[in-house]
């Protein structure tokens, strides 16, 4: 089956392309001032003393060859103090490349983390929750291996090359040149090779890639890949694509292999160069034996950083992906939220004037307008897909109206602080999602600083004592992951407590699932008759039993009202209404 | 007293000896993976050995060229010249075979503990995807792989050959001066001793690293997840304060790592740089006294020189050690055959028959879910099954799937103990529409045909049954529309029709429907009904229903209640939920 999500998410989530990530990586990496500024000092300081030891090698043989045993004996031990020097300066850059690696990965898993918390809700229908996490979550450890370990190694490779030749230079520039005959051979046949390389780089990420996709989707299916019995064609499709991405991963080794061994070559090349060029100045007492030494130690010195450069490409590359992959979470549009009007309470209504929802290219709500007034009780009913769900959200402030508007109290909602308006109204969802934690944990979410024992008497004001008796931990109980060790009743209750708490002015109740049963629903049915009687409330449900409390009920029928009426003005029409509850209405 | 202090302190050398030993388990693990390799493995390290010795004989020849120099012999220089390069281009060579048959090896290696890994995932019980999530078990099969692929491909590529490296250096040392030989022999000891250390140091922290690292995926996945609720009830702060606590204590433990990596992994080449340093002062104030030529300290110490980046990356190889064998440990939890169901291909198709539940009793943990289970359905009956949230419903049609086993009694289809037929048979014979629909990427016709062979008016026949045609056919891309992994395109109630159209194409001896129908409205719903009996006539029909209207329809329904069974002739308009 093909695989289209990857392009269809990369059109919604715009990654960047190399340069710009790069840029605003290393403006990440700056960004700690501090941190960054030891790594560099510790990083160029650690090149200058190793660029220099050649020389104090060399002069020590010159020292030998001069009879000279203080000097000699000085030479050793500036050699020594050079590797000292090296030993902190090394110790620094490891403290501060870990730093500055893992402060750039905090920042960007926090500040996606911050976004994700405000972008408009359709986003999560848009981009899968397991693709985002693992953004979030690999992509970032990728970062961290390049610039724990190969960001160093690329900075004080590059200052070697550059202080090694200006010592070369500075020494004998003659030599030096001969020295460095070879670089611009070494240059082109980089230069020829990259573009291979990198073919064969994305091949291989390519690869790995529909791997991940696979498994995650094989996992996602397992159950229906079992129920028809279908495991071999499971094991297939994964199979071939494991094959892929082994022979793009033995070419690009190949590729890889066979230019660190050219490299080698051109070293040797490059090494008796200067030895044959050395022995004619040698012998025309140009330079020291010792000088010559410390060329040829420096000509090893400059393939050695070249080699390990030319082996980043696939690390940096890949964290270059990883890392336009989070920006693009980081750069998605936030909701844009201006209001600033504080609202304290609810007075007289919440109207929807013309609200038009659209999603891609199909409408889920066309040119609604409904009032509910301050001490209602107003049901929404339709069939699945009418719109009821989308209602829901408009009225929440999780979705913006495309077209028409809501006020509340008159005032524009998109004016409405969002916090305030959500102290007022508060939602008791379908399919009940419960954190991690325990039953106290999750009441406590939506209102700070409540106390078991306020908890306990909201549960005895609204009859629940019962539906948590069977746990023996009471309010402690743990939850598990997703709710998973309570029952549907239980989560439902939790769910309700948790409007409770906040003592709000409006509820919308959103669809009690269709998997609950009659006792749990009589729970809900029982609370939301007592919170009618001092507060107002939208139910959104296709359930007779619960539409019976509401004052009035409104049916929406592909994204428009059809019909609005009492239970008994309705059960009377012919229309929508009739067709959806022909068996209850009789 | 000192005589116990001294055996426990060997004791305790021989456990840290034992400790360090363990940066190689995963050359243990990966054996199995690499059967018939063992030829590769020779060439890799052979190639290792003879790169590392023509490498090393460099700085030999460069310093014999010095000496040469040193006493006027220039006619000598071509000669050295010319072994230089040969030292090279043969240590190139070897090194190519090193580099690309250690990709080869871990390559092979991931490739079959893939291979591996997703073959015991379909291999797994029911039961453990549900103490599994899915989030993790995809980290194991690509994160933790990949950890262990890179510290087999170090192995070969640098562990091994800096190993020998410093065995042939040790060699070409003697060579060149036996003293120098006996500086560095003093280094080794000292060298493995802060190596042991430093893995010692960070193993608990790279643990903590681990938990805390899966404790950051959870709670995004929680975030994500129950995105709706924490924006309804405003917890966005509270949310981004929790994630920022875990981020802030993931960044203190690499930190922690970082200053043991700090101290040790820099000691290490600082003592190849003494012993170097040794050299310098003490080989060169020899040749000073004697007159004897200085070609001798420099390739010494050009041979220190090359050893001294190797020996660094030994640091680094006891981080990707510890992080490879955390992995391990995790992958280990799913190619071990635990919690395994054999699904042996074959065996004849089932004919049609009468299945029964002769007092079946079945308990997960201490609590029963089911107990004296007893019935029996015919071809072409359909059956209601209700009972309250947790009453067992679904556990009773896992058993008919052997998804669960039963503790006791017998299900028979068609006079044969279902536990006799291969579960093979027995699932290929029967269709199965779970309350949570997964639909794979790829179009509409693929995700009902679902690796089945059939022809197009089937599919379109299917589809009309589960009353999606008109639907699909509204679609300009009709049945190759595609679909997301989860039919994000889709409702739930068209996910639940695709679904039941992949079940009714299979003409399935015994179709589940596991309130399949609990996003589709009432009135499709009756349609559907409608269809799957007209269609499906020698077919037994299992419905699982809350609803009183869809239960309305079946011939007969089952109540559970307790964990035991009630029959009710069906066809009223009971609410047979609200009599609970």
């Amino acid at each position: 089956m093909s695989t289209g999500y990857d392009a269809l998410e990369d059109r919604y989530l715009k990654p960047q392309r190399g340069r710009a990530t790069m840029l605003r990586m290393a403006k990440d990496i700056f960004h700690q001032k501090k941190e960054s500024a030891i790594f560099v000092i510790s990083v160029v300081i650690t090149s200058v003393s190793g660029v220099l030891y050649p020389l104090a090698l060399g002069l020590a043989v010159n020292a030998v060859l001069e009879r000279n045993a203080s000097l000699l004996i000085l030479y050793a031990v500036i050699f020594f103090t050079l590797y000292f020097v090296q030993f902190f300066s090394n110790r620094w850059m490891t403290l501060s490349s870990t730093r500055v690696a893992q402060g750039v990965i905090k920042r960007m898993r926090d500040t996606s983390f911050q976004k994700l918390q405000k972008v408009p809700l359709d986003f999560y229908s848009k981009v899968r929750a397991g693709y985002l996490i693992s953004r979030i979550e690999n992509d970032s450890e990728s970062i961290s291996d390049f610039l724990t370990y190969q960001l160093p190694q690329v900075i004080s490779g590059v200052s070697t090359i550059i202080i090694a030749a200006g010592i070369m230079f500075y020494i004998d520039a003659r030599l030096a040149l001969f020295s460095l005959v070879v670089m611009p051979v070494l240059g082109i046949f980089t230069l020829l090779l990259q573009r291979r390389v990198r073919t064969n780089y994305l091949r291989t990420r390519r690869t790995i890639a529909a791997i991940t996709g696979n498994l995650a989707e094989t996992i996602a299916a397992i159950r229906t890949f079992k129920a028809f019995n279908a495991e071999d064609q499971a094991y297939t499709r994964f199979e071939r694509l494991n094959r892929d991405n082994f022979s793009a991963n033995m070419d690009a080794s190949r590729l890889s292999s066979s230019y660190g061994s050219v490299i080698r070559v051109i070293e040797a090349v490059g090494i008796i160069l200067v030895i044959y060029e050395g022995s004619v100045s040698l012998l025309d007492h140009l330079i020291s034996l010792g000088i010559l030494v410390a060329f040829i130690a420096y000509v090893q010195q400059f393939f050695n950083p070249i080699v390990q450069l030319s082996q980043l490409y696939n690390t940096y590359q890949n964290s270059m992906v990883g890392a336009s992959r989070i920006y693009a979470i980081i750069d998605s549009e936030p909701e844009r939220d201006v209001g600033s009007k504080v609202m304290d309470s609810f007075n007289s209504s919440i109207g929807m004037n013309d609200v038009t929802v659209r999603y891609d290219d199909s409408v889920a709500l066309e040119k609604v307008t409904v009032e509910i007034r301050k001490g209602e009780s107003v049901a929404v009913v339709g069939r699945t897909g009418a719109g009821k769900s989308t209602l829901t959200n408009v009225v929440l402030k999780l979705k913006y109206p495309d077209g028409g508007s809501v006020t509340v109290d008159a005032a524009d909602l998109m004016d409405i602080d969002t916090k305030s308006y959500r102290n007022l109204i508060v939602p008791v969802l379908q399919e009940p999602f419960l954190f991690n934690g325990s039953i106290f944990n999750n009441i406590e979410y939506s209102k700070s600083g409540i106390t078991r024992e306020e908890i306990q008497s909201l549960i005895e004001r609204y009859g629940m004592e019962h539906i948590f008796r069977s746990l023996p931990g009471g309010l402690d109980s743990p939850v598990g992951e997703m709710g998973r060790n309570l029952s549907e009743g239980q989560r439902q209750a939790v769910s309700i407590l948790r409007a409770f708490v906040r003592n709000p002015e409006i509820i919308i109740l959103d669809e009690a699932t269709a998997q609950i049963d009659s006792r749990s629903e009589r729970n809900i049915i029982n609370a939301m008759r007592k919170f009618r009687e001092r507060g107002t409330l939208i139910l959104i449900s296709h359930r007779f039993s619960l539409i019976t409390l509401a004052d009035r009920i409104i049916v929406l029928e592909k994204g428009k009202v059809v019909q609005q009426g009492t239970l008994s003005e309705l059960s009377t029409q012919s229309g929508v209404f009739r067709d959806l509850y022909k068996r209850s209405v009789g | 007293m000192t005589q116990e202090a001294g055996l426990e302190s060997r004791i305790n050398s021989r456990k840290k000896l034992g400790v360090f030993l363990k940066v190689f388990e995963p050359v243990f693990f990966a054996r199995p993976y690499l059967k018939g390799g063992t030829l590769i493995f020779i060439a890799v390290i052979a190639a290792g050995i003879i790169s590392n010795f023509a490498l090393l004989l460099v700085p030999v020849y460069i310093g014999e060229a010095v000496s040469a120099l040193e006493v006027g012999y220039y006619g000598d220089i071509t000669r050295y010249s010319l072994l230089i390069v040969s030292a090279y281009s043969i240590s190139a060579l070897f090194n190519f075979i090193v580099n690309y048959g250690s990709q080869y090896i871990s390559q092979t290696f991931a490739y079959n503990l893939r291979k591996d890994f997703v073959s015991h995932i379909v291999k797994k019980n029911f039961l453990f995807f549900e103490t599994q999530t899915s989030g993790d078990l995809l980290s194991r099969g690509t994160m933790d792989i990949e950890a262990t692929r890179n510290f087999t491909l170090n192995m070969f590529s640098s562990l091994f050959p800096t190993i020998f490296m410093i065995v042939e250096g040790f060699v070409l040392l003697f060579l060149v001066s036996p003293y120098f030989s006996l500086l560095f022999a003093l280094a080794v000891p000292v060298l493995i001793y802060l190596g042991m250390v430093s893995s010692r140091k960070q193993r608990p922290i790279w643990r903590r690293i681990r938990a805390t690292y899966g404790r950051l995926g959870e709670t995004l996945q929680e975030n994500i997840v129950g995105q709706r609720v924490v924006r309804g009830l405003g917890g966005e702060q509270k949310e981004i304060d929790k994630y920022g606590n875990l981020t802030e204590e993931y960044y203190g433990e690499n930190y922690d790592v970082g200053r043991i990596r700090g101290v040790y992994n820099n000691l290490m080449p600082l003592t190849v740089a003494a012993v170097s340093s040794a050299v310098i002062g003490f080989g060169g104030y020899v040749d000073l006294i004697n007159r004897t030529s200085v070609g001798g300290i420099v390739a010494a110490v050009t041979i220190f020189a090359m050893l001294t980046s190797p020996v660094s990356f030994l640091g680094r190889m006891i981080v990707f050690s510890e992080n490879s064998r955390a992995a391990i440990g995790r992958i280990e939890e799913i190619t071990s055959p635990e919690e395994e169901e054999y699904v042996e291909d074959g065996g004849e198709a089932l004919g049609p028959g009468v299945l029964s539940f002769d007092h079946v009793r079945f308990s997960r943990g201490v609590s029963t879910i089911l107990r004296e289970i007893t019935f029996k359905a015919s071809p072409g009956e359909f059956i209601g099954i209700t009972g309250r949230t947790g009453a067992g419903k679904t556990s009773l049609v896992n058993l008919i799937t052997r998804y669960y086993e039963a503790n006791s009694g017998t299900i028979t289809l068609g006079g044969r103990n279902i536990k006799d037929i291969s579960l093979s048979a027995l699932r290929r014979s029967i269709s199965i529409v779970p309350q949570e629909i997964t639909l794979l990427s790829g179009t509409i016709r693929e995700n009902i045909l679902f690796g089945m062979e059939a022809s197009d008016d089937r599919v379109r026949e299917a589809a009309r049954i589960a009353s999606i045609s008109d639907f699909v056919e509204s679609l300009p891309l009709k049945y190759e529309t595609p679909v997301g992994e989860r039919g994000i395109t889709l409702s739930g109630g068209q996910r639940q029709r695709v679904a039941i159209a992949r079940a009714v194409i299979r003409n399935p001896k015994i179709l589940i429907l596991d309130d399949a129908t609990s996003s589709v409205d009432p009135d499709t719903e009756i349609t559907i009904f409608n269809n799957l009996k007209e269609a499906l006539k020698g077919t037994i029909i299992l419905m699982i229903s809350l609803r009183a209207s869809a239960l309305s329809f079946a011939d007969k329904v089952l109540i559970l209640e307790e964990g035991e069974l009630r029959e009710e002739s069906g066809g009223g308009e009971e609410d047979y939920v609200d009599r609970l």
